[in-house]
């Protein structure tokens, strides 16, 4: 009973949001909609679980003293005072707004600047000419950089531009469309599985 | 004597307007209709009317609405000349509605079109315009659901080898003769995301054999949701195997919902517990190359696997086995060899083989001329 009531309320489910699919009309519509907005009210019931399994993670970091464990305070300093403000000054609160574009922000920013840097050890290791597949690669970037740089297409009177254009729009779209087709179907195949109940990873595991 | 005098200044105005219509060569506009939008929920009704011709003079066209019995109302704004239709949106369901297009010119002189039939916007049970795309669905999902069916006979199918399954059991091995943790990413989706749920059921097979190797499994959410189903199916996984005392609830927990913080949070875990495996599957943005970068500094085995089309040249670049597209999807299939599975990877084969055929022979009928599976094709997407 507890692995069959979910796997009618999917595949009833499932059907029905393909339906709405094709069907315009406002009973369908307003069935997805409702539908999607279950899912939404889901989500903040799970966040509190969610924030549960923080605060155990971190309380048990500082009660074992593991490597770093005086980060966890930090955390629990973060999570303390957003909550606190965000709830007794709502979000629009200049404080709130303020530590959120003074803190947050510019540590995202910072993680997110990291990438250039990745990408460049990535390159690094990916563009070595050791075999004909690598240098294929080196050349085909090098070409592509050319071609986006003023440099390049200074030095090629705009040859690099053209040819940049040409490996984006044929070679690269092609693979990337056979990419995609391949993930459609596979997409169309996992949700078949899981409609008709072949495929039941999503219930936690088991028969 | 008012009522008198109002008349004849009302003949006066239209009798100008008309007159400067006329010398000007404004004529109404022509064939106008109004139908019920098709293929929509009723909440829209289009009016069309003929292209005026170039020298009428027409500056732009004002539509007038009338519900039955009702005053006449200008609706929307100006429209420009070369516009030869107009859908009503702002109608309410089930009420009848009459339209009027009147031209106006640039000395604003206008001049009315004969008004409509009356006209009410119902909704469509069916899209008639998505009709080839549930064909091609009803055609793929039949494939599939037959050959999942006739993979219950027994009989062997044949897989081609997917490296990145295969290496699975190495990685996992090589953790557990390191005395190492590995590391399972699911990704940035939430559990709706199709990506995800191929990734969950990866854990589930990696999650069985490190139940037999006693193997520590570390799992950084970042979806709640995701978090809760993922305790389950490890939790699950390590009870059938027989091992219920080894699995640790500590070890699955939640980063944060943040892109950024979650990737350095990985990233950080990466750095200190040093894993020997790191398993990338599922939904990744631009967070994918700092994970796979610091799994590469770390010295890790790496498997990732993901259908985010932008995110797999990093993958490839950074890791030592990339599930490509729908090899995640495959993956499940794959590693139990459970014929319905495996059926289904056949039925998704036949797909490719008619998605192949069409574009062959669209080519071809291309090059002579022939643009109809074009044409089919547009209307589809």
């Amino acid at each position: 009973m507890k692995r069959q009531v979910p796997l009618v309320l999917c595949f009833v489910f499932g059907i029905a949001m393909i339906f709405t699919q094709f069907s315009p009309h406002s009973f369908s519509q307003g069935i997805y909609e409702e539908v999607i907005s279950w899912a939404l009210i889901i989500g903040p019931f799970a966040l509190v679980l969610a924030t549960v399994t923080l605060i155990q993670t971190h309380t048990a970091r500082i009660r074992r003293r593991t490597e770093h464990w005086q980060y966890s305070f930090v955390v629990f300093a973060g999570l303390i005072v957003m909550v606190l403000i965000g709830m007794f000054f709502k979000p629009q609160n200049p404080m709130f707004v303020w530590l959120y574009n003074n803190v947050q922000l510019p540590m995202d920013a910072t993680m997110f600047s990291l990438l250039a840097f990745f990408i460049a050890s990535a390159a690094y290791r990916a563009f070595r000419a050791r075999t004909f597949e690598a240098s294929l690669l080196l050349i085909t970037a090098l070409i592509v950089m050319m071609g986006n740089v003023p440099i390049g297409n200074l030095l090629s009177n705009d040859t690099a531009s053209e040819a940049r254009q040409w490996i984006l729009d044929n070679p690269n779209l092609s693979a990337r469309r056979g990419i995609i087709l391949g993930v459609s179907l596979g997409v169309i195949s996992q949700s078949i599985r899981i409609i008709l109940g072949i495929e039941r990873s999503y219930l936690g595991g088991g028969d | 004597m008012i009522k008198t005098t109002q008349w004849i200044a009302v003949c006066l105005v239209l009798g100008l307007s008309v007159g400067t219509a006329f010398s000007q060569g404004l004529s109404p506009p022509s064939n106008v209709t109004a139908v019920d939008t098709p293929n929509d929920d009723g909440s829209s009704i289009t009016i069309t009317w003929d292209a005026a011709a170039e020298e009428s003079g027409i500056s732009g066209y004002q539509i007038l609405r009338r519900i039955a019995g009702g005053e006449l109302e200008a609706i929307g704004e100006l429209l420009p000349a070369e516009k030869t239709t107009y859908a009503d949106s702002a109608i309410e369901k089930g009420t009848t509605y009459a339209y009027i297009v009147r031209a106006v010119s640039e000395t604003e002189a206008t001049v009315d079109s004969e008004q409509t039939a009356p006209v009410k916007g119902t909704g469509e049970w069916f899209h008639t315009g998505k009709i080839p795309l549930f064909i091609t669905m009803l055609l793929f999902s039949a494939a599939i659901v037959w050959n999942i069916y006739s993979a219950r006979s027994g009989k062997e199918l044949f897989v081609r080898r997917i490296p990145g399954l295969e290496a699975v059991d190495e990685a996992i091995g090589r953790a557990t003769e390191m005395g190492r943790s590995i590391l399972y990413s699911t990704g940035l989706g939430g559990v709706s995301g199709v990506a995800t749920i191929a990734s969950m059921t990866i854990l589930g097979q990696v999650a069985r054999r490190t139940a037999d190797y006693e193997t520590s499994l570390r799992v950084p959410c970042r979806d709640p949701i995701v978090l809760n189903v993922v305790r389950e199916m490890v939790k699950t996984a390590y009870l059938e195997e027989g091992r219920p005392d080894a699995y640790n609830e500590d070890d699955i927990f939640f980063l944060t919902e943040s892109q950024f913080a979650y990737a350095a949070g990985v990233e950080g875990m990466m750095l200190r517990e040093k894993p020997a495996a790191i398993f990338l599957q599922g939904t990744f943005y631009a967070e994918s190359l700092i994970l796979a970068e610091t799994g590469n500094s770390v010295g890790a085995i790496q498997i990732a696997g993901t259908d985010s089309e932008h995110q797999l040249p990093f993958f490839i670049a950074a890791c030592d086995y990339t599930l490509i597209g729908e090899e995640l999807y495959a993956a499940s299939a794959y590693l139990s060899r459970e014929p319905m599975l495996l059926g289904s990877l056949r039925g998704q084969d036949w797909g490719k083989i008619l998605i192949f055929a069409a574009v062959v022979l669209g080519v071809v009928l291309e090059l002579s001329g022939i643009s109809w599976i074009t044409t089919l094709l547009q209307r589809v997407s």
